[in-house]
Order: C-alpha cells, then sequence, then structure tokens
C-alpha cells in the first residue's frame, strides 16, 4: 500500500477482497436505508479513509513563530497589540500579537484531505456514483502522541443511473430523510466541505489580566471591559474558516454548515483559537417544487 | 424462511430452563418499549420472552513484538469465541421457546473486580415469533438475531428486507512503536505516519471483512446499521480490538413499493 497525501494509491488487500464480495454493508440506520432505497439510492459498501498524523510542538514565542523542522512561518492575518504602559519590566507583557498559525492549518487539512480522498478511492473501487451519511473526526490515538484523521460513509449507487463524469463520486453529510428533502428542493450533493483555521493570542498584559478575571490583583473593584485582543482573535478565527471555505465553494451553495470551536488555554492568558467550519456543498439542479402542506400530527408518547 | 433443520437447545442452567418453561404457558417478558412492542405486532410478530447468554472468559496473554504492526490472533480468537459463546446460549434459549428471531440484541463485556484477566460477554434480547406460523428462521436453522430495535425492525420489514442474523468481525491488532531513527527523523513535522495509517487501516478492514464473511455464510444480500468500535480493554495503549457489527438481512421480496416520504408538523410540546 502506498501512502501520501498526494496519491491515496491502492486500498489494503482486506478492502479490495471486502468490496468483492457478496453483500453490502451499510453505516446507514434503518430508517436511513429505507429513505435511500426510496430515493433510488442502493447501498455498495461502508468506505472509510484514514490518516495518522504527527501533531508536533511548534512555536509558542512570538520571535519563533512558526513550527520546528521546516514548517511554514507565518503568513495571513498577523496583529500586534501593544498594552499602554510600555516596557515596566521585563515580566510585563508590554506587547500582545494574534496570528494565523498556518502550520496547523496545513497539517489539519493535509490529514482531512488525505483520510477523504482514501474513502473516495474505496468508494469508486466499488463502483459508487456516491456516498452518503459521512461521518468525520480527528482526535488522539490513544496515547501515542499522533493524531488519527477519521472519514467513513456508506457509498452508494443510483438504480439506473450513471457513474460521475470525472469517476469521483459526489459525497454529503446527509443521509436518509435529510438527503431526500435536499434533493425534493431542487438541490444535488456535490461534495462535502470542511475548512479549518487556527489563531493564536500571545496576549499583552491587558489582556491577561483581564482574561484572568478581576479577582486576581485588585479584589474585585475593577469594570467589566471588552478584552479587544480576544474578541479579535475569535472574530478572525471563524472568519478565516468561513473564507476557507467559500474559496473550496466555487459557485456553489453551502447546506448544513456547522461551525466547531475548541479553544486551548495556555495560561497567563495566551489561546490557540481552532475553527473547523463543515458543510454539504450543494448545487442547484431543478426550481424547487413546493411539497404538500404538512399534516399536523400528535404523538402517543 | 428456511428449509433447513431446526436446531434443539443443550446445555442451558436449570433456573433458565425452569424461567423458559414458564414462558411457554403465554406469559411473556420483554424489554421492548410499548411503542417498541406495538410496531413487533404490527409486522405479525409475538414477543415470546427476554433471553439471555453470557461467557466469562480468560483472555490469556499474547507476546508482541515492540516495532512490529501485528495482529494478535489468539487474542482476536478470544474475543471472537467468547462473543460466539455469549450469543449461542442466547439462541439457545431463544430455540427453547420455539422463537423465529430475537430482536432488540445487545453485546457488552464488563470487567469485575475479582477477575482481572477474566472479562463477561452478555448477550441480550427479546425472542419473538411470527404469528402466521410461517418459519422465518435464517438459513442454518437457528432464530435470526438482531441489533435493530422495534421501529427499525418495522422499517426494515417495509423494506422487503429480513434480519439473518447479528454479525460481528474483530481483530486485535498490535500497533508498533516507533523507533528512535524514525522520530527523530521527523522531529518537529507534521507529517503523516504511514506506518500508524497503514496498520489501523488494515485492522479496521479485516474487521469488517470477517463481519461481511459472516454474514455470506447466512447467504445474506447486505448488512445494514454497521457500527465499527474501537477498545484496548487492558491490553495497553497500541493494542486495539477492532470490532464491527451489523445486522445482516436478505431480501424477501422485490414487489416492494416504499411510500413516498408524508411531511408532517407536531402538535406536541
Amino acid at each position: 500500500m502506498t501512502l501520501s497525501a498526494e496519491e491515496p494509491g491502492d486500498l489494503p488487500e482486506a478492502a479490495v477482497r471486502r468490496f468483492a464480495e457478496g453483500a453490502f454493508t451499510s453505516g446507514l440506520t434503518v430508517p436511513d436505508f429505507a429513505a435511500c432505497l426510496q430515493m433510488g439510492l442502493e447501498p455498495v459498501g461502508f468506505t472509510q479513509g484514514y490518516c495518522v498524523m504527527q501533531w508536533q510542538f511548534y512555536g509558542t514565542s512570538p520571535f519563533g513563530m512558526g513550527g520546528f523542522g521546516g514548517q511554514s512561518g507565518i503568513r495571513g492575518y498577523n496583529e500586534t497589540f501593544s498594552c499602554p504602559h510600555g516596557m515596566v519590566s521585563g515580566e510585563h507583557r508590554a506587547w500582545g500579537q494574534n496570528y494565523e498559525q498556518a502550520w496547523v492549518q496545513d497539517a489539519w487539512t493535509t490529514g482531512f484531505t488525505t483520510a477523504y480522498e482514501r474513502m473516495e478511492e474505496e468508494a469508486a473501487s466499488g463502483g459508487a456514483h456516491g456516498i452518503v451519511g459521512v461521518v468525520d473526526a480527528s482526535g488522539p490515538l490513544a496515547d501515542m502522541g499522533v493524531v488519527e484523521f477519521r472519514i467513513q460513509g456508506t457509498a452508494v449507487r443510483v438504480i439506473d443511473g450513471q457513474a460521475p463524469a470525472d469517476g469521483r463520486p459526489w459525497t454529503t453529510y446527509l443521509a436518509g430523510q435529510r438527503l431526500t428533502k435536499l434533493v425534493e428542493a431542487g438541490y444535488a450533493p456535490v461534495s462535502i466541505a470542511a475548512s479549518v483555521a487556527s489563531v493564536r493570542q500571545w496576549a499583552n498584559c491587558v489582556t491577561q489580566y483581564l482574561t484572568e478575571g478581576s479577582n486576581s490583583m485588585y479584589g474585585g473593584i475593577t469594570q467589566g471591559a471588552e478584552i479587544v485582543q480576544t474578541v479579535k482573535a475569535q472574530t478572525v478565527a471563524r472568519q478565516l474558516a468561513t473564507d476557507g471555505i467559500k474559496r473550496q465553494l466555487a459557485g456553489d451553495s453551502l447546506h448544513g454548515a456547522a461551525l466547531s470551536t475548541v479553544q486551548r488555554n495556555l495560561g497567563e492568558g495566551d489561546v490557540e483559537i481552532e475553527c473547523v467550519l463543515r458543510g454539504n456543498r450543494v448545487r442547484r439542479f431543478k426550481p424547487f417544487d413546493p411539497m404538500p402542506s404538512p399534516r399536523p400530527t400528535v404523538r402517543l408518547l | 424462511m428456511s428449509d433447513a433443520p431446526e436446531e434443539t437447545p443443550q446445555d442451558l442452567p436449570e433456573g433458565a430452563s425452569r424461567r423458559l418453561a414458564e414462558l411457554e404457558n403465554g406469559l411473556f417478558t420483554s424489554d421492548l418499549s410499548v411503542n417498541e412492542f406495538l410496531l413487533i405486532k404490527e409486522v405479525g410478530f409475538h414477543p415470546l420472552g427476554f433471553v439471555m447468554g453470557s461467557s466469562i472468559y480468560h483472555t490469556g496473554i499474547q507476546t508482541r513484538k515492540w516495532g512490529q504492526s501485528q495482529e494478535l490472533t489468539k487474542l482476536t480468537e478470544a474475543m471472537y469465541n467468547a462473543r460466539e459463546l455469549a450469543m449461542t446460549r442466547m439462541e439457545e434459549e431463544a430455540l427453547e421457546l420455539g422463537a423465529d428471531g430475537v430482536v432488540g440484541v445487545r453485546l457488552d463485556v464488563n470487567y469485575y473486580e475479582w477477575g482481572k484477566d477474566a472479562a463477561e460477554f452478555i448477550a441480550v434480547g427479546t425472542a419473538v415469533k411470527a404469528e402466521n406460523g410461517v418459519s422465518h428462521r435464517n438459513k442454518l436453522g437457528k432464530p435470526f438475531t438482531s441489533d435493530l430495535s422495534g421501529q427499525d425492525f418495522w422499517t426494515l420489514m417495509q423494506t422487503g428486507h429480513i434480519p439473518q442474523g447479528l454479525v460481528m468481525g474483530t481483530c486485535v491488532y498490535h500497533i508498533a512503536h516507533r523507533g528512535l531513527g524514525a522520530t527523530l527523523g521527523s522531529a518537529g513535522q507534521n507529517v503523516e505516519l504511514p506506518n500508524f495509517t497503514q496498520a489501523l487501516y488494515e485492522a479496521r478492514e479485516l474487521a469488517m471483512t470477517r463481519m461481511q464473511d459472516e454474514a455470506n455464510e447466512l447467504g445474506a444480500s447486505g448488512i445494514v446499521g454497521v457500527r465499527l468500535e474501537e477498545k484496548s480493554h487492558q491490553w495497553g495503549s497500541h493494542t486495539i480490538e477492532f470490532l464491527s457489527l451489523g445486522t445482516a438481512v436478505v431480501k424477501t421480496s422485490d414487489d416492494v413499493t416504499l411510500p413516498r416520504p408524508t411531511t408532517i408538523i407536531s402538535l406536541d410540546n
């Protein structure tokens, strides 16, 4: 098996055998399975793609920004926040900085894309036209100090339909009823879309003081105030994730966008913010054909 | 439906035989919710009784090479056998009741303080029988098993499929540690670790393939609700069990027209 980000390469032997043999496998729930059959989609197989990444330490100082070992340095967003007191002492944080961690974004994108391409390759090898009910996750693998990207879904074939012209199956996080509604509304799934933004906040003295709470120095006598540097970091992280996904859409629409934010507090007001925006890239293929009005129901709970 | 000879139960505990004998008088036990009970009845099945099987298994040890990714076949066999024993005993209880199948099967592993290297594998579910007297046992003459809920069972029947068995595949795999040279060679970089990726990928595919082999033995046309679970149990982080589970199904009718979905608006609070 060749494993590289540029070229997903061969599938594991067991995967090839699994797709070649008898029964289909499906990770769909039974209601989703039924809804797919109703739409004219037949399951081909449960498909999966993985990528284990080494996730090394990287610049923790504003003077040594960027990862070690040849990682890319700062690019994109970079803003300094000087404190109003000037250089009071060596321990005083007179200078703060927010910056985009491009090397983290690059690593995440490599891991996600590689796993995605492997899943796509599995599905294509089984003659699938699309992959529904995609689930993706990333996280530490046991306590091995590495991060694993996992993407799974159920490959499907359109009954009496044609394979995509470029041979690459379409993909969607949706399945079953939600996919039915999307198609009813006149949209066809193109692919899943995901974008990450990583912003590091290196706090100045004001940010450090305000983020540690008003009780730390003056016994709670200070007034509430907006923490400008933190607001800027959070806003930019979300904006960068949004911009990243817009670039992937190429004129299509994003359906069911979900933004997740993880914040790691590094102490003394220093924070690392990671935003991941996911959604379904969809394309209109027919005018909206209104469905009948919903029927009022009462459940006998 | 099946033409295969129907099996007879063996070695059930005395308490189980007595409990099951009482159930044959008409009283039934079940862990189905009221809604599940309603839907099971709606598709022509009647619950016969709550059935279970258990096996306390010593999983033993197997040596592994520090720097080599490999399947630990002894542990794989142990995990497989233990679950099979629990499932078989549950099926025996269902046979005792004359059931066609078992729905809502749950398969758990429990560890106890008094047995450090032992684990209890337990399978529980509700035995059901077709009310029209037609046998729905699988190709092997055994009651079908399924982890589907009552709602899922009803929905599956509407698609023209019926469960054949809860199928599983397992693979206990040791993921190699990285040597000093490899660690230093990529120090400070965010890069893929192909040895880890390859090992995990291979292990998951093996588990999936074994599950699919079980389904093929049952003559199934597909497996629905596949789940892929991972657990290190008590072996340390580099040894992981990959378990895939799903319900093998067979198509009973091609003449099925699924109803077009109807939009509803709930008037519940």
